[in-house]
């Protein structure tokens, strides 16, 4: 196991944040942590990177307590914020450089490790440049690149795809995916994006509620199956167009010729079975503050 | 590790143009402008004297008057035909308008109670003037009715005429070495040089509002590096920059004012106790600025707050009005503010020729003011992880 937390609570000012939330997280994983806004994601993922203290409970990360062996969680973890954690008036280059001697890094290794992650993220054309003119989608690849500097074991990404161009998100997917098959990198992954977990992630927890309310290994419907309602005028036919509108089309062509009209059309039950609509049978569908 | 931090840090601050304007462009702007205007207030002449009209007939003793009354270096004095008191004051721009009587001495002899001698000015006058000009009125008068007294006695008057020359002055100074005289580039530099030191509050809080705001102190906090080079790292780097506002404004002092009119700045005091008090000033107002950085959730809210409070610092201070003009309650609410702590062991040291004695109690009220507010940051910030 790369984390295991036992009884874990936390409250701020008398107010239960976390309730006695036990989870356990495989090495070499890529775990997707969802709940909804206020459940409680962003306090665990602080705890875990020692950013906050947790009231009781206890934490081990690759066997280390987390409150003995501190120094040794730090060095083999990394926090990757969704907000952009590094400095808008100083280049790539110069965020990579300081934030590597933080680490610990110098010389030589500071800059080989350095080049690793301008690669990896495919910085090379923004080195230079100041991080605070980057586009959306290069400032979450330099987020990342930052957090990559220690070679981590274990990598706690927040939302980190957040308002940026589908292009850019594919990449910085497939860079994280890319870490954990690569460098077998435990990837502890919060997003509010269901198709994102999906297609990263091998296991899942649902927290809200102050609770895991739910833990599994990947089990999602690859295929959608969407299943169409056509309301002629004399009668009604559902037609399952998960696989192609090809029949769809035909049948629509045919009608024509017929002179019949279509008065609507309705989708009855488009992947009734995804993790979206799971989610929020979950967690109920009343908004959150 | 240290050298990257320092290195950042100064990245930071050379980038940041407005707090580079602030911190070296607003205390050079200041100690010109003040250094200039203030240069009256602490010499015994004025640049331009005051116009005087003097309103009466020509007469030997008018123009005996009238000769007297120009020795005095504060006024450039005028006999004029009469003429409208308004024309005088407003078109002619006279500052005072003297009417005296051709037989003053006369009445003044005789003890007539309606004999007065009328001075007309604008209402914007400045007092201290009014009152330099009616004593010396009164001193060149006297002077004539006492020389006529000493004639007809048949005794020697002379002395009469050297008597303002034999009333000296001597400014005292605490090491016995000094031979400057106060001007205003003395009061000027220290004062406006404190000013600027505490603007170290914009870069910062610019940087250290982002860092929170943009979760790189997070960033930080979660890798495995230790408080202590982080604090000094951010603490050396603000401290170095004030002391290169020190050099810069003290060079300035010395070399440019002279140059647009302006007396020199004469440092003559020990240079390790200015840096020793410029160091105790950057401290003080380095660990403010991470406190108010501290409570603030944007950088528009530290430079405000922090902004308003450095120039409740420096009224209150004797930064802007010099502390001797105060009124004696005010002088007493002065002694509250840090800024007056620095400019006070400043002026101990440039005008009075102070020593460490002297000063000592300021340098530790800097010191308790610095960490008093570095130990609130630090609850603050350790508040921030429960």
């Amino acid at each position: 196991m790369s984390i295991i937390i036992n009884n874990l609570s936390k409250s701020y000012n008398n107010k239960l944040v976390l309730d006695n939330l036990s989870l356990t997280i495989n090495k070499g994983s890529v775990f997707g942590l969802l709940g909804p806004n206020g459940a409680g994601k962003t306090t665990l993922v602080s705890i875990l990177n020692q950013l906050i203290n947790k009231d009781s409970g206890s934490i081990e990360i690759f066997g280390f307590n987390i409150e003995t062996n501190s120094c040794e969680i730090k060095q083999i973890s990394s926090y990757i914020p969704q907000t952009y954690a590094f400095y808008p008036n100083l280049s790539a280059f110069e965020n990579l450089e300081f934030f590597g001697a933080l680490y610990g890094l110098k010389g030589e290794l500071l800059k080989q490790q350095i080049a690793y992650c301008i690669e990896t993220t495919g910085l090379t054309k923004f080195i230079h440049a100041k991080a605070g003119t980057f586009s959306g989608g290069v400032k979450r690849r330099l987020n990342i690149a930052i957090g990559l500097l220690n070679s981590p074991k274990i990598i706690y990404l927040d939302e980190p795809t957040v308002g940026i161009d589908p292009q850019s998100r594919k990449y910085i997917l497939d860079v994280i995916k890319n870490l954990n098959k690569t460098k077998e990198t435990t990837i502890v992954y919060t997003s509010h994006y269901m198709d994102e977990i999906e297609y990263l992630c091998d296991e899942i927890a649902i927290l809200d509620h102050k609770k895991i309310i739910l833990q599994e290994k990947h089990s999602f419907p690859l295929k959608k199956q969407s299943l169409l309602k056509i309301q002629l005028e004399k009668s009604s036919i559902q037609m399952d167009v998960s696989d192609s509108y090809d029949e769809f089309m035909a049948f629509v062509a045919n009608l024509k010729q017929e002179n019949k009209k279509i008065l609507s059309l309705d989708f009855l039950n488009e992947n009734s079975n995804s993790l979206e609509n799971r989610f929020l049978s979950l967690t109920k569908e009343e908004l959150r503050d | 590790m240290f050298y990257y931090i320092l290195k950042k840090e100064f990245r930071l601050i050379f980038r940041d143009i407005h707090a580079l304007l602030v911190l070296f462009l607003m205390p050079a702007a200041f100690i010109l402008i003040m250094s200039l205007a203030l240069k009256n207030s602490y010499s015994n002449t004025l640049e331009v004297p005051l116009k005087v009209a003097l309103t009466a007939p020509e007469t030997p003793e008018i123009n005996l008057f009238l000769k007297e009354l120009s020795h005095n270096a504060y006024f450039e004095v005028t006999l004029v035909s009469k003429s409208s008191l308004k024309k005088l004051l407003f078109e002619e721009k006279y500052d005072f308008a003297l009417h005296l009587d051709e037989n003053y001495k006369e009445k003044i002899n005789k003890n007539d109670k309606t004999f007065t001698i009328q001075i007309y000015s604008k209402p914007d006058t400045n007092k201290e003037y009014l009152s330099i000009l009616k004593h010396s009125i009164v001193e060149v008068i006297s002077k004539n009715i006492m020389k006529d007294y000493f004639i007809a006695s048949k005794k020697d008057a002379s002395l009469l005429g050297k008597l303002d020359s034999t009333v000296v002055n001597t400014y005292v100074y605490k090491n016995n070495k000094q031979e400057t005289t106060p001007t205003s580039v003395q009061q000027s530099v220290p004062a406006w040089l404190i000013f600027s030191m505490f603007f170290i509050l914009i870069p910062i809080s610019n940087t250290f509002v982002n860092e929170k705001n943009f979760g790189t102190l997070a960033r930080i906090r979660s890798i495995n590096v230790s408080v202590f080079p982080l604090l000094t790292g951010k603490i050396l780097p603000y401290f170095i920059i004030n002391q290169i506002q020190v050099v810069l404004m003290l060079l300035m002092g010395i070399f440019l004012v002279p140059l647009v009119g302006g007396d020199a700045l004469i440092i003559q005091g020990n240079y390790f106790l200015i840096f020793f008090v410029t160091s105790c000033v950057s401290i003080a107002a380095i660990c403010f600025a991470l406190f108010i950085a501290n409570i603030s959730k944007t950088t528009e809210e530290a430079t405000s707050i922090g902004g308003v409070i450095n120039i409740i610092f420096a009224a209150l201070g004797g930064i802007m009005v010099p502390k001797f003009i105060m009124p004696e309650f005010m002088q007493q609410i002065s002694a509250y503010s840090p800024m007056s702590w620095g400019l006070e062991s400043l002026l101990e040291l440039f005008v009075r020729g102070g020593n460490f004695s002297d000063i000592s109690v300021y340098l530790l009220y800097l010191l308790l003011f610095a960490a008093v507010f570095l130990l609130l940051s630090y609850i603050l910030l350790k508040k921030g992880r429960n």
